[in-house]
C-alpha cells in the first residue's frame, strides 16, 4: 500500500492551498464549520466514486471521449449525492443549496480523474481520491471556522434539525467581524491562509536546501 | 467509420449504466423527498395560521398577483372565514424562493415562513428564523409591509444588511399576499 497517495493532498498537495482547485464552492460554502464539513464529505464520496470508476476504466475509454465520459460519471455521482443528501439531510442540502450539484465542474474532481485516476491503479485512485478529500475537507473547514468564529461568533459543529451543536464565542457574537461572513471576507481569509502556506512551504525547502 | 462506431458505443454504454444507476436511486429516495416536503409544508401552514384551520389549498396563477401561487381559507372555531393561507413563490439573492404565509382578512399578516430557497447560509438563509418575519407580522393593513431598508427599525435593518435581495424578495411577495388579501375583503 502506497500511504504517500494517501497523504500528499493532505498538507503537500493540499487541493485548496497548494494546488488551489475547487475554489468556487470553498469560497461560496465556508461560511458555517457544519457547512464545511458536509460539503467536504460531499466531495470525497464523488472525488472517490470517480476516481475508482475511472481507473476502472481507463483501458476501455478512448482518449478522443474521455472528457465527456468523465463529466457523465462524476454528475451520475453528484446526482446520487444530490438524491440522497436531499431525501436524508434535508436541511444541510438547504444549506449546501447549488453548490451541491456544482459539485460535477469542481476541478477538484475532473482535475484528479484527468491528472491521476486515468493512469494509476485502483488502490492508489482510491488512496489519492480519500487522500485530496480530507485535504480539501480540512481546509474548507479552516477557513469556515475562521470565518465562522470571527464573523458569527459561533461555531456550528452539527445543524440536523432535530440535533445542533452550536457553540457561541463570548464577545464576538454579540459584535462580530461582519465583513468575514460575507463573501470579501472569504477571499481575504483565502488570501491570508495562501500566504501563510507558500510562506511555510517555502521555509520547508529552504531548510530542506541548507541540510544539503 | 467502424473507429466512430466503436467510439459512440461505449460513450452510449457509459450514459446507459450512469443513468440506470441514478434511475435506481432516485426511485428509493423520491418518495421520501415527497413526504418530506409534504411535511415541511403542512407544518409551516401550522405555525403560520394563528390557530385557524386551513381549508383545501387551491392552485391559482394570477396575472394582477404573480407571486400567489395557492391559495387556502382559514376557519375558526365558529366556521367562518378569519383569513387566508398563501403559497407565494417569488426570487431572492440564489434564485427561486416559497413563502407561507397567512393573512387576516384585512390583509394583515399572521404569520410567514420561508420554506424552499436557496439563499446563501450565514447570511439570506436566516430568513428561515422565526424572528425573521417578525419585522412584517401584524402588518398590511393600516401599516403597509416594509419593503423597504427605510422602513424597517434600526435594529431591523442591522439584521438583514447583507442580505438585502433575499429581503426584497421575501418583503415584495408578502405586500402583494397582502393586497391580494384585501382585494379579496373587498368584493
Amino acid at each position: 500500500m502506497n500511504t504517500k497517495e494517501l497523504t500528499k493532498g493532505i498538507f503537500k498537495e493540499n487541493p485548496i492551498f497548494i494546488i488551489m482547485l475547487g475554489m468556487c464552492p470553498t469560497l461560496a460554502v465556508s461560511t458555517q464549520v457544519w457547512n464545511a464539513i458536509g460539503m467536504g464529505a460531499g466531495v470525497i464520496f464523488v472525488l472517490l466514486g470517480s476516481n475508482i470508476f475511472i481507473s476502472l476504466l481507463k483501458n476501455i475509454i478512448p482518449d478522443s471521449i474521455r472528457i465527456p465520459s468523465y463529466i457523465v460519471i462524476i454528475a451520475s455521482f453528484v446526482t446520487i449525492l444530490e438524491m440522497v443528501m436531499h431525501a436524508f439531510m434535508v436541511d444541510l442540502y438547504n444549506a449546501l443549496g447549488i453548490y451541491l450539484s456544482l459539485i460535477v465542474v469542481n476541478c477538484i474532481i475532473l482535475g484528479r480523474a484527468e491528472a491521476f485516476a486515468n493512469k494509476n491503479s485502483v488502490l492508489d485512485s482510491a488512496l489519492d481520491a480519500i487522500g485530496m478529500g480530507v485535504g480539501f475537507t480540512l481546509g474548507l473547514t479552516l477557513i469556515a471556522a475562521i470565518r465562522e468564529i470571527f464573523g458569527a461568533g459561533t461555531i456550528t459543529l452539527i445543524n440536523l434539525g432535530d440535533i445542533n451543536v452550536v457553540f457561541e464565542v463570548p464577545g464576538l457574537s454579540e459584535s462580530p467581524i461582519r465583513v468575514l461572513a460575507l463573501s470579501a471576507g472569504a477571499l481575504l481569509v483565502m488570501g491570508y491562509l495562501k500566504a501563510f502556506f507558500t510562506w511555510y512551504t517555502a521555509k520547508n525547502e529552504k531548510k530542506a536546501k541548507e541540510a544539503k | 467509420m467502424k473507429n466512430y462506431l466503436k467510439t459512440g458505443i461505449i460513450l452510449f454504454a457509459i450514459c446507459a449504466v450512469c443513468a440506470s444507476l441514478c434511475a435506481f436511486v432516485n426511485s428509493v429516495t423520491a418518495p421520501r423527498i415527497a413526504a418530506n416536503q409534504a411535511a415541511a409544508n403542512l407544518e409551516a401552514a401550522k405555525a403560520v395560521s394563528g390557530g385557524m384551520t386551513p381549508g383545501e389549498s387551491v392552485n391559482v396563477s394570477l396575472p394582477e398577483y404573480p407571486a400567489i401561487r395557492a391559495v387556502a381559507p382559514l376557519t375558526k372555531d365558529n366556521g367562518d372565514i378569519g383569513g387566508y393561507l398563501l403559497e407565494l413563490g417569488g426570487s431572492g439573492y440564489g434564485g427561486s424562493l416559497t413563502v407561507i404565509t397567512a393573512y387576516y382578512t384585512d390583509g394583515s399578516l399572521i404569520g410567514a415562513k420561508l420554506t424552499n430557497n436557496s439563499e446563501t447560509a450565514g447570511l439570506g438563509k436566516k430568513a428561515e428564523n422565526d424572528w425573521y418575519m417578525d419585522m412584517f407580522k401584524g402588518k398590511g393593513a393600516d401599516v403597509a409591509i416594509p419593503t423597504s431598508k427605510n422602513d424597517l427599525a434600526e435594529s431591523e435593518a442591522a439584521a438583514i444588511s447583507g442580505a438585502t435581495i433575499t429581503f426584497n424578495g421575501i418583503s415584495s411577495v408578502i405586500r402583494q399576499g397582502s393586497d391580494y388579501v384585501k382585494a379579496q375583503g373587498a368584493k
